[in-house]
């Protein structure tokens, strides 16, 4: 395995969350050669790099910079999204904790991009330990003259505020994220009619995964050839995969994109869990079509190669389920979670989550018939596409995937 | 903006390019099912009803927030839009009490129209399974809430916090336990709350004052204009009449009038219709006994006989205009003076930026534009003849005749003559903006009161 750390490099280091460990290993010397390039350059270099955005969608970064003006007619946002919620997903969680200044370095280079003057930070309620970590990162910064009136002794101005989030899922969508910001309920938006930024109190405003914008120093520094001597062609870079469930070593190991998903789970996790057979994984979040082992087996960790798969890489979150796993189970699990966080706003997804969970809860209670699993699959359909975010089709996408992989184990359930 | 063709199943039309479909749809009675979408609220996009195929488009999309576009061609008919729009509306019953047979909604119900048109499958779900939530929630301000017969299509919500900026009404929980609510402690309170009744497509709000009195469908619905101040309000009256018994007025609904009143109402002005049923004046009254119209009336000439020197004739300003230009007539036939004092229509309290005016009188505009005289004369007068003017008491009378809708305290009057009100009268009023507006008769009673011109035509010694 090649060994790749841009995200992760100083994740080991003892301390690293402390402004004098991170500037000992090179924190925020990005920034001071960011200043010396135009806001355009910037963009530019981070078009160039292929850099994808890291929270589950993947959508070139560089392109959604360039959507914002740079006419300072309105001011601008950064907002960066750390309401990592998605089942099996827990690395920017490490990003906060582990390199704080990363982060914040990231997010100068980018507000200096795109000509904004206050960046927010949108962490799940959660995360209230790795928030005051954070937190004392940025009051560190401020201390030091990194972040004020005065950034690094520039004549720009950064402000970077936390916003803790009350604990919902769906706020992990951008415009419901931005909803809640404005402080009402956290519900998607209309999609726009054109290509457009986000709209932060009518103001345009980017809004990025926390590793994206954790990315950008290192393009900076070795630009976008240096990003791009790993991973694949489309899919530049590395990122930081998580691997949870019935593996040895379950934890966050940077990857780069393109890497053989059985080599990441042999060589970072060690294995399924006591030696057993694989039986599923799940790629990239809960919300991600379900692999059987023997399509795991031909499986490659980037964008394009999940997409053939009929899959997704999403936030590159694995769930590993070894032979013993009930899937039926599992999908109630799921099913269970998306029922609990499904907004209500959109009518398919409000009642369809519900009565799938529902549905399949009769199955595992042994009153459903094969009719229920039929049902199911026919509400899968009623929630894909239906709705204005992507919420209710990727319940459907999941509810798919586990029956049509595993069909045999839900009929076990209906006629035992 | 500029005028597009499109094409909605196989017919062209033409439509401002930019504007929304459902608008158009709506306009040309192409039947979209929809709940949450409204004129006056804009889209919201979360009922997922009014789902349209689009071509060039792999979804069907939602016609309220569609742009028009050249050339677009759209269907809102065909099998796999139906069964979209079936399976979404089979997601709207899942959790739904089906309690119509006691709903109040019953007849003017969405759900109902639309599973009629839509629906009509068999039921997957068993009655246990459904997501149960409080069934009679007093929201305040006669607001009745059902949280299980709710659609959650947030009309309601967005009407008190885009229209009245009150902001009372809110959606709690997630999911399919979201519900509307109000603040744990706070009442919806504001007043045009009764809007978010008519607004409702469901049973989920209904009227505390009309619940369980009317089935709608018995209803027959009468264009009116709101008597409440000068602001004119257009309204429908909902009346019915039972077998055998009165025509009776059940509620006001708004109708809407871009030009006065948009889509909504006060609740002052809706709640009205029940100051035309109560305390009225039906019989006639000579030194306060009862008595017939012939006696009535050779009272009222000998009256006339006797003190004709100084007669003053007050008309209420609530008249309709062709009433107070017959009573302006029939005064100047007498030789009386007539006057309307407008000083007791003036309300300041009742008065807001929106849709209550401070001048209650609902035709002031006809009294400035007939030059009818608006001071109160000092001097006494012989005879008075008053129709149904609130000021009446304050004349000085040696007699005095009263045409009144309602019935007043014993003893103050020589002769007393019941008069319709404007319900059960026809004619046209002139709103503070000027603005003409007619009110057909809505109510027809067994035994019908007369009107002012009725009134008018037996004193002069004609027939009705």
């Amino acid at each position: 395995m090649k060994e790749c750390k841009i995200v992760s490099r100083k994740f080991d280091i003892d301390k690293s969350h402390t402004l004098a460990v991170a500037k000992e290993h090179g924190a925020y010397n990005a920034v001071l050669s960011a200043f010396e390039l135009s806001s355009e350059a910037i963009i530019d270099i981070i078009r160039e790099s292929g850099l994808r955005g890291k929270g589950g969608g993947g959508a070139p970064a560089g392109t959604k910079w360039a959507l914002m003006p740079q006419d300072e007619l309105q001011p601008s946002y950064l907002v960066v999204n750390c309401d990592e919620s998605e089942p099996g997903t827990f690395k920017d969680r490490q990003i906060i904790s582990k390199d704080p200044h990363l982060l914040i370095e990231g997010i100068i280079i980018t507000c200096y991009a795109i000509k904004a003057h206050d960046a927010y930070i949108y962490i799940r309620g959660e995360y209230y330990q790795f928030q005051k970590i954070l937190q004392q990162a940025i009051d560190e910064a401020y201390a030091e003259g990194i972040l004020g009136e005065q950034v690094m002794g520039q004549d720009y101005r950064l402000d970077i505020t936390i916003h803790r989030g009350a604990g919902a899922y769906i706020c992990g969508e951008k415009s419901a994220l931005l909803e809640s910001m404005e402080g009402k309920r956290g519900h998607p938006r209309l999609k726009p009619k054109q290509k457009e930024p986000e709209w932060y109190f009518g103001n345009p405003t980017l809004v990025n995964n926390v590793e994206t914008i954790a990315s950008v120093p290192y393009i900076l520094k070795y630009g976008a050839e240096g990003y791009r001597s790993f991973g694949t062609d489309q899919s530049p870079g590395t990122m930081l995969f998580a691997m949870s469930g019935h593996v040895e070593k379950p934890g966050v190991y940077e990857a780069e994109y393109g890497t053989s998903m059985m080599d990441y789970i042999n060589h970072y996790g060690g294995g399924i869990h006591g030696g057993k057979r694989l039986k599923a994984v799940i790629p990239g979040g809960a919300s991600t079509a379900v692999l059987t082992a023997e399509e795991a087996a031909g499986a490659n960790l980037d964008y394009e190669a999940m997409r053939v798969m009929g899959s997704a890489l999403g936030t590159g979150g694995m769930i590993v389920m070894d032979e013993d796993t009930d899937m039926v189970e599992a999908l109630k699990n799921l099913l269970e979670f998306y029922h609990h966080e499904s907004c209500g706003q959109c009518t398919p997804c409000r009642e369809g989550t519900g009565w799938s969970d529902t549905l399949l809860g009769k199955v595992l209670e042994g009153r459903g018939t094969s009719e229920d699993i039929d049902k199911l699959l026919e509400l899968a359909d009623t929630m894909d596409g239906k709705t204005i975010c992507v919420f209710a089709p990727a319940v459907a996408i999941v509810i798919r995937s586990f029956i049509r992989k595993f069909r045999n184990e839900f009929e076990a359930k209906v006629t035992q | 903006m500029s005028q597009v063709d499109i094409v909605i199943d196989g017919m062209t039309f033409t439509a401002e390019k930019g504007s929304l479909l459902i608008d158009l749809l709506i306009k040309h009675d192409l039947k979209v099912p929809y709940f949450c979408y409204h004129e006056a609220l804009g889209a919201d996009g979360n009922c997922r009803m009014c789902m349209v195929e689009i071509e060039g488009q792999k979804r069907p999309q939602i016609a309220c927030d569609t742009l028009v576009k050249e050339k677009m061609i759209v269907r809102t008919k065909g099998k796999n839009i139906e069964s979209v729009r079936q399976n979404i509306l089979e997601l709207e019953l899942i959790n739904h009490p089906v309690d119509c047979p006691v709903c109040d909604q019953a007849g003017e119900c969405k759900l109902q129209d639309f599973y009629m048109d839509y629906g009509l499958y068999d039921s997957h779900i068993d009655q246990s399974d459904k997501v149960h939530h409080r069934k009679h929630v007093d929201l305040g301000s006669n607001v009745m809430l059902d949280q299980e017969r709710c659609v959650l299509c947030a009309r309601c919500t967005r009407f008190t916090s885009n229209i009245t900026k009150t902001n009372e009404l809110g959606i709690i929980g997630r999911g399919d336990h979201a519900r509307v609510s109000t603040m744990p402690g706070k009442k919806l309170d504001n007043p045009y709350a009764m809007n978010v009744v008519d607004l409702c497509p469901v049973g989920a709000l209904t009227s505390k004052d009309f619940r369980f009195k009317q089935r709608v469908w018995f209803l027959t619905s009468t264009p009116s204009i709101c008597h409440g101040c000068a602001k004119g309000c257009n309204i429908f009256i909902d009346h019915n009449r039972e077998k055998y018994k009165d025509d009776r007025i059940y509620r006001f609904r708004p109708r809407e009038n871009q030009e006065v009143n948009g889509y909504f109402i006060c609740d002052a002005g809706r709640l009205s219709y029940k100051e035309l049923q109560e305390n009225r004046q039906f019989e006639l009254l000579l030194n306060n006994e009862v008595c017939q119209e012939e006696e009535a009336l050779k009272a009222y000439g000998e009256l006339l006989d006797k003190h004709h020197e100084e007669i003053l004739v007050l008309a209420d300003a609530n008249l309709y205009t062709e009433e107070l230009e017959v009573i302006q007539a029939y005064a100047e036939s007498l030789g009386a003076k007539l006057c309307c004092p407008m000083a007791s229509y003036e309300d300041d309290a009742f008065a807001d930026v929106w849709l209550k005016s401070s001048q209650r009188a609902a035709n002031a505009g006809a009294v400035e534009k007939l030059g009818i005289a608006t001071e109160l004369p000092e001097k006494k007068v012989s005879l008075l003849i008053s129709f149904n003017h609130p000021d009446r008491e304050k004349v000085r009378a040696d007699r005095v005749v009263s045409l009144q809708t309602h019935a007043a305290e014993e003893g103050t009057c020589d002769l007393v003559l019941p008069l319709a009100v404007f319900s059960e009268s026809t004619g046209s009023l002139i709103n503070e903006e000027g603005i003409v507006q007619f009110c057909p008769k809505a109510i027809q009673h067994n035994e019908p009161v007369p009107t002012v011109i009725e009134w008018i035509t037996l004193l002069q010694g004609g027939e009705r």
